[in-house]
């Protein structure tokens, strides 16, 4: 009976229903969608993440030992009795037509074994007689060095063992391996003959999820190894690599002819410095005094290639440091001309080699198998990674995963971008809660009389309390299936459907239940205790409190007990640094950490914020309380007058929630300009102004530092030229020395063009620093860590050895006349500035790596457009590379740069307005509901129904204006919060923008919303039944 | 010629649609109260006795039929001009108070007179009023700080503080024990000889009938 009662009251009621579901499955419908809005997101991090990554893998290759074999064997194999004694023998042979040099065998027996003293033999010869093994002796238990074993000869070895019980013996129970000054990694005895590089290669394109797996093998060449008529100062590398390698890293740039089988192509540097062309030769100096002439076939732009000259080695890895003098080769003329001669050089005594060949299979994984969220497609990337380490190469191969790692952090930074983008919806749940309370308020005001005349009719208070219980449980479970299906949709239109489908379903599930839980628990608990209380609560005693209702937390001061307890904690947090956590980086392998935690700040500043500013809504219209002895003589002035006085808390109530509705929108607002004028700012940061103009390989002319008026068009106002390169120059201190990058500018055209962070700087100032710098005609500034590297301060003097290891190095006497963290416009790194003056003077010859440029117009449309027309005036005449803040977006900065935060905005904003409205038609609607008695007197009275509606309209605006003067400063002090806590997702410290025109287009919505809502409502004034409302008692 | 508060009606139909078809809820053939008089409407429940009254106050337009007051045929007017036509020429008492909660007892009676736009010497004519009726000292009170007969005594005030040409009453001392029931009757009887309004009693009490000049009774369905 009770179901069916509470069913034929929803029915019955509809618009009362549809306010209080509306209620629901907003809350609902907000916290799904933007929780499957991060599932969406966190599949396009993959994206994001892995998109700059040319290689996702590289297997380095060891040394072969392929030619080089150790042979074991054993008297006798299985159980044997305590006491017997078995007889080893190792045979070691190099096939190989190079010597092999100090070669150590080692074999050490296990446990249950013991050598027999004096056992040893080589070539039938006693070691050691009377000793211990000779093959594992000492506490390190090392080998035994034959020294060198020739091309093509056989060493044999002897030893016996003893057992010391009762134990199977088998040649597994030896230890045995071989070492040599070539193969310094130890290969075990009877180890099969080692893979080549092309069938590694050949295994790896076969496994699942390989998109390609090319051989790459990189040689550093002495300074002054390639030659035509000339030679070529500084040092050269060579590469071997077949001719579809550059169809993968497409920062390989052929700029003419091809690469062909026994042929060379060489880099536009060194086909500049030499004058070669196709079809000339060049001529070659190997390690071991040989030489290889080669037939040039292409011209090649490598110097934007990182995966040829990045660093391989651990604590250097990513480290690129480019080699203008470059050759390459096929690479099966790689392995015949170029390893044996390393080979040869390696093996000859007395020759040491500085660096050995790399040989490695540069790998790249289907990209679109990775279409899932980070941890996903990590799960994919190392099972890969897994299987590439399980083909035995015979050598101790080594992988480099790049993609794992960048996903590993992208993981990471997944996580976070969920809780922050939790804690960012946090306050729409909490929105929806207070909206289903209020709606829940209405509701119940509505339902005293309903309620009280149950009681009369016998209904107990359990009854009503199990209506109550079924009522919000219908009222929920509808909202609930509207709010998930509304949060799906709302999701789909911001992230789109195929985002959206790459999240895993288990994840789409999970946000789909703790969005319902979370929706469920806020509406339903706030509309079950509104109820409950107004069950409570005798129908008499409503009456007395019709006038003002003062609430609990007005009476305690808990709103201000509240923010002053938001300020005591946030002048700690900025006393103790809280806000600041650890940037993150994609490169360093390092996710953002934010300090989350502090984003309960806004949310508790946002709830006692717009209570306090509710408080004094009510202090204000309160104010001229005593002024009621001059009555107004407009009928509508005096009605407004005092209602608005006398019901200040109802007033203040609708006002609470629109301030609500408004501070978050404002908040979001504010946050959403402010985050993109940050990554817009780091974009910038990163390319060092909004343009960057780089002369490449491929450039007809170096270019000097008077060739800045040349690219001074348009709207670029100033040009710097910057004098750059990766370990260019020589610091010496009093300590020590280090190779560093400098980079030489104008340093008061460079404070002018780049942006920086003052905190940056030692002195703390940028200006002050580069000012500095353009006085002292000897001044240079360094990075702080080469300062602690070379143990100097402010003040020393270094020496500097400019345009280190070319024909015009020469060495200055410098002063450090400050330090700096980091520097704008240097991804690769800069360690010491100096001016651009000073650096020519000592350096006539030097050129040019980049321009930067300024523009007037900052827009985005306008950069596209300059750009545009660069490209197509200086771009075309000469090879020049284009960069803009644009591209350079988030160069070195964690993928959470990348988040669509605007998606978030477009979420949050629509439902708020949702809301909004919501709120403003429960509140007109209330009105209407609850006064509608007073309406039909006014009319009774003479009042016109026009003056009614204009009486509810100027109600409900007063409310809507209160909510918007209290929700506006509020939402300011949520956004300082927000930017704060987000704080080291950015380089810069973001600058905070008010962005006057979206909180224009906010407020019109809420003015136009409440106008239409009171409208509408107030229309039905006109059709409330006069006599029979005007009767009721 | 008619007297300008004289009441009249004729053929008053009142119907209204249902699920069930249409609901004849008022059949009048013809009612009519002289000027200054003061009329009982008596009958059984569901007679019509309060949709007839709403209809002569203007809250309400009949499906058909005529009601002048006066030279006055308010059932053409719009409902702009019924609500000025009221406002000026009519009081009506409910049985319930009708009190806007927020205004103190001043401001109620005020707040008819502001709609009338006729403020001048207000604070006097409350104050006599509220004298007369028993109410001084009680002008700042809110409703919910007076007695069920104070309310209504207020509510007295509201209708007849602009003196109307025609008090309506429907069910006035509904609410209150015998002897304020009696005071009210008492009351708006006093007021409507000192007015010379023409006063309808909407009632079921016999007893406040015997107090008025003329009783209508009306049968159900509204027929006399």
């Amino acid at each position: 009976m009770i179901f069916n009662y509470v069913r034929a009251d929803l029915i019955r009621n509809p618009r009362r229903s549809l306010t209080t579901v509306a209620g629901v499955f907003l809350g609902i419908a907000l916290t799904c969608a933007v929780l499957f809005f991060v599932d969406g997101l966190s599949a396009s991090l993959t994206q994001r993440a892995v998109a700059p990554l040319t290689i996702d893998m590289q297997r380095i290759l060891t040394k072969t030992s392929a030619d080089l074999q150790l042979d074991l064997f054993i008297s006798s194999s299985g159980p044997q009795a305590s006491g017997s004694v078995v007889e080893v023998a190792m045979s070691f042979k190099n096939n190989s037509s190079t010597p092999a040099n100090e070669v150590v065998i080692r074999s050490l027996p296990n446990d249950s074994l013991k050598y027999v003293l004096g056992s040893a033999l080589l070539n039938n010869q006693a070691i050691n007689p009377g000793q211990g093994n000779p093959f594992a002796s000492g506490t390190v238990k090392s080998g035994l060095n034959i020294g060198t074993v020739a091309p093509g000869a056989v060493v044999e070895l002897h030893y016996r063992v003893e057992l010391l019980s009762n134990s199977a013996v088998s040649e597994q129970s030896i230890d045995t391996s071989f070492s040599t000054r070539e193969v310094l990694y130890p290969v075990k005895a009877n180890h099969y003959k080692q893979l080549a590089q092309a069938d590694i290669a050949d295994r790896i394109r076969k496994l699942h999820g390989i998109k390609f797996a090319e051989q790459l093998s990189i040689a550093d060449l002495a300074p002054g190894s390639l030659h035509s008529a000339t030679t070529a100062a500084g040092t050269a590398r060579i590469f071997g690599f077949d001719s579809s390698y550059p169809q993968h890293d497409k920062s390989v740039k052929i700029l003419k002819g091809s690469g062909q089988p026994r042929a060379a192509m060489i880099s536009a540097e060194i086909a500049d410095k030499l004058s070669l062309g196709i079809g000339d030769s060049i001529l070659i100096d190997l390690p071991d005094n040989t030489k290889i002439t080669k037939t040039i076939s292409g011209i090649v732009d490598l110097s934007g290639a990182r995966s040829l000259f990045s660093s391989r080695q651990g604590a250097d890895l990513e480290t690129f440091v480019y080699v203008p003098n470059s050759v390459v080769l096929d690479i099966q003329g790689f392995s015949k001309d170029i390893l044996p001669a390393f080979d040869r050089a390696s093996t000859t005594r007395g020759e040491r080699i500085k660096s050995q060949p790399i040989r490695e299979i540069d790998i790249g994984i289907e990209r679109e198998m990775l279409n899932a969220e980070p941890s996903v497609a990590l799960k994919q990337t190392e099972q890969i990674s897994g299987s590439i380490k399980g083909i035995e190469g015979g050598g101790e191969d080594f992988l480099l995963d790049h993609i794992s790692n960048t996903l590993k952090v992208a993981t990471d930074d997944a996580k976070v971008a969920k809780q922050m983008f939790i804690f960012l919806g946090l306050p729409g749940v909490i929105l929806a809660a207070i909206l289903a309370a209020y709606a829940g308020l209405v509701l119940s005001s509505a339902q005293r009389r309903e309620q009280a005349t149950l009681r009369i009719r016998g209904a107990s208070r359990k009854h009503l309390l199990s209506m109550l219980t079924l009522r919000v449980s219908l009222i929920t479970a509808v909202g609930a299936v509207i709010g998930v299906g509304l949060g799906f949709a709302t999701s789909v239109l911001v992230v789109g459907l195929d985002n959206l489908l790459r999240a895993t379903r288990a994840s789409l599930l999970i946000s789909a239940i703790i969005g319902t839980l979370a929706g469920l628990l806020a509406t339903g608990l706030a509309l079950y205790f509104t109820g409950r209380k107004s069950i409570n609560r005798e129908i008499n005693n409503d009456r007395a409190k019709l006038v003002s209702i003062r609430p609990i937390w007005q009476k305690y001061w808990l709103d201000v007990v509240g923010i002053m307890i938001v300020v005591a904690v946030t002048v700690l947090v900025i006393k103790n640094s809280g806000f600041r956590g650890e940037p993150g980086s994609v490169y360093a392998g390092q996710s953002v950490k934010l300090s989350l935690g502090l984003l309960v700040l806004p949310i508790a500043a946002w709830l006692f914020g717009c209570l306090f500013g509710s408080r004094i809504f009510v202090w204000i219209v309160s104010w001229s309380k005593s002024s009621t002895t001059r009555m107004h003589t407009q009928p509508l002035h005096l009605l407004y007058g005092l209602s608005v006085r006398r019901r200040s808390w109802v007033l203040a109530q609708a006002s609470f929630i629109i301030g609500l509705i408004i501070a978050i929108g404002t908040s979001l607002a504010i946050f959403t300009t402010s985050y993109h004028g940050a990554k817009n700012a780091d974009a910038r940061y990163v390319n060092g102004s909004d343009i960057r103009i780089s002369p490449t390989a491929a450039s007809k002319h170096a270019y000097k530092s008077s060739d800045a008026t040349k690219f001074q068009v348009d709207t670029i106002d100033s040009v710097t030229p910057v004098i750059y390169g990766v370990h260019n120059i020589v610091l010496h201190s009093n300590r020590t020395e280090e190779i560093a990058n400098l980079a030489a500018l104008n340093p008061s055209e460079y404070a002018r063009t780049a942006m920086f962070e003052n905190a940056h700087f030692s002195n703390g100032s940028a200006k002050k620093s580069l000012e500095l710098l353009a006085k002292k005609p000897g001044a240079i500034l360094l990075s702080s860590d080469m300062a602690d590297f070379l143990q100097v301060k402010v003040g020393d003097r270094i020496n500097v050895l400019l345009a280190s290891s070319t024909p015009d190095q020469v060495e200055v006497e410098l002063t450090v006349v400050g330090l700096f963290e980091k520097l704008p416009g240097f991804p690769d790194g800069a360690d010491a500035l100096m001016n651009i003056a000073t650096y020519e003077a000592a350096v006539p010859t030097s050129s040019v790596a980049f321009f930067l440029a300024q523009t007037t117009d900052k827009s985005d449309a306008s950069l596209e457009r300059l750009t545009r027309s660069l490209r197509n005036t200086i771009g075309v005449e000469d090879a020049l590379q284009i960069e803009t803040r644009q591209t350079a977006l988030a160069k070195d900065q964690s993928s959470l740069a990348a988040l669509n935060i605007n998606g978030l905005l477009k979420i949050d904003s629509g439902y708020s307005l949702a809301m909004s409205v919501t709120v403003i038609i429960i509140f007109v609607f209330g009105l209407l509901l609850s006064r509608r008695r007073e309406y039909v007197t006014l009319r009774a009275q003479g009042m016109s129904a026009g003056s009614i509606r204009l009486l509810i309209c100027a109600e409900a605006a007063t409310s809507a204006l209160a909510g918007t003067l209290i929700g506006l400063p509020v939402g300011l002090v949520m956004s300082y919060y927000f930017i704060n806590v987000l704080r080291p997702l950015f380089v810069l410290t973001p600058i905070f923008v008010i962005p006057f025109a979206s909180l224009g287009v906010l407020l019109g919505l809420v003015a136009v919303t409440t106008l239409v809502a009171s409208l509408a409502a107030s229309s039905l004034v006109s059709r409330l039944k006069a006599t029979e409302l005007l009767r009721d008692e | 010629m008619t007297n300008p508060n004289s009441v009249s009606a004729k053929n008053i139909i009142v119907e209204y649609k249902t699920a069930h078809g249409i609901i004849r809820a008022l059949d009048c053939p013809k009612f009519s109260a002289p000027a200054g008089a003061s009329v009982a409407i008596m009958g059984p429940s569901g007679c019509g006795k309060s949709t007839l009254l709403g209809i002569l106050a203007g809250l309400a337009v009949p499906t058909k039929g005529t009601v002048s007051i006066g030279a006055k045929n308010i059932t053409t007017l719009s409902e702009s001009k019924r609500v000025a036509f009221r406002k000026q020429h009519i009081g009506v008492v409910y049985q319930a108070d009708n009190l806007l909660p927020f205004l103190n007892v001043f401001e109620n009676i005020y707040l008819q007179l502001a709609l009338c736009s006729d403020t001048s010497d207000a604070n006097n004519r409350i104050s006599d009023l509220l004298e007369r009726l028993g109410l001084k000292g009680m002008e700042s009170r809110l409703p919910d700080q007076l007695s069920g007969g104070q309310r209504q005594r207020v509510a007295i005030a509201r209708a007849i503080i602009h003196k109307p040409d025609l008090i309506l009453a429907d069910e006035p001392t509904g609410a209150l024990d015998g002897k304020n029931a009696v005071n009210v009757i008492e009351l708006l009887v006093s007021i409507h000889e000192q007015l010379r309004s023409t006063l309808i009693v909407v009632t079921h009490d016999p007893s406040i009938a015997n107090r008025l000049e003329q009783t209508v009774t009306l049968n159900s369905g509204g027929q006399q």
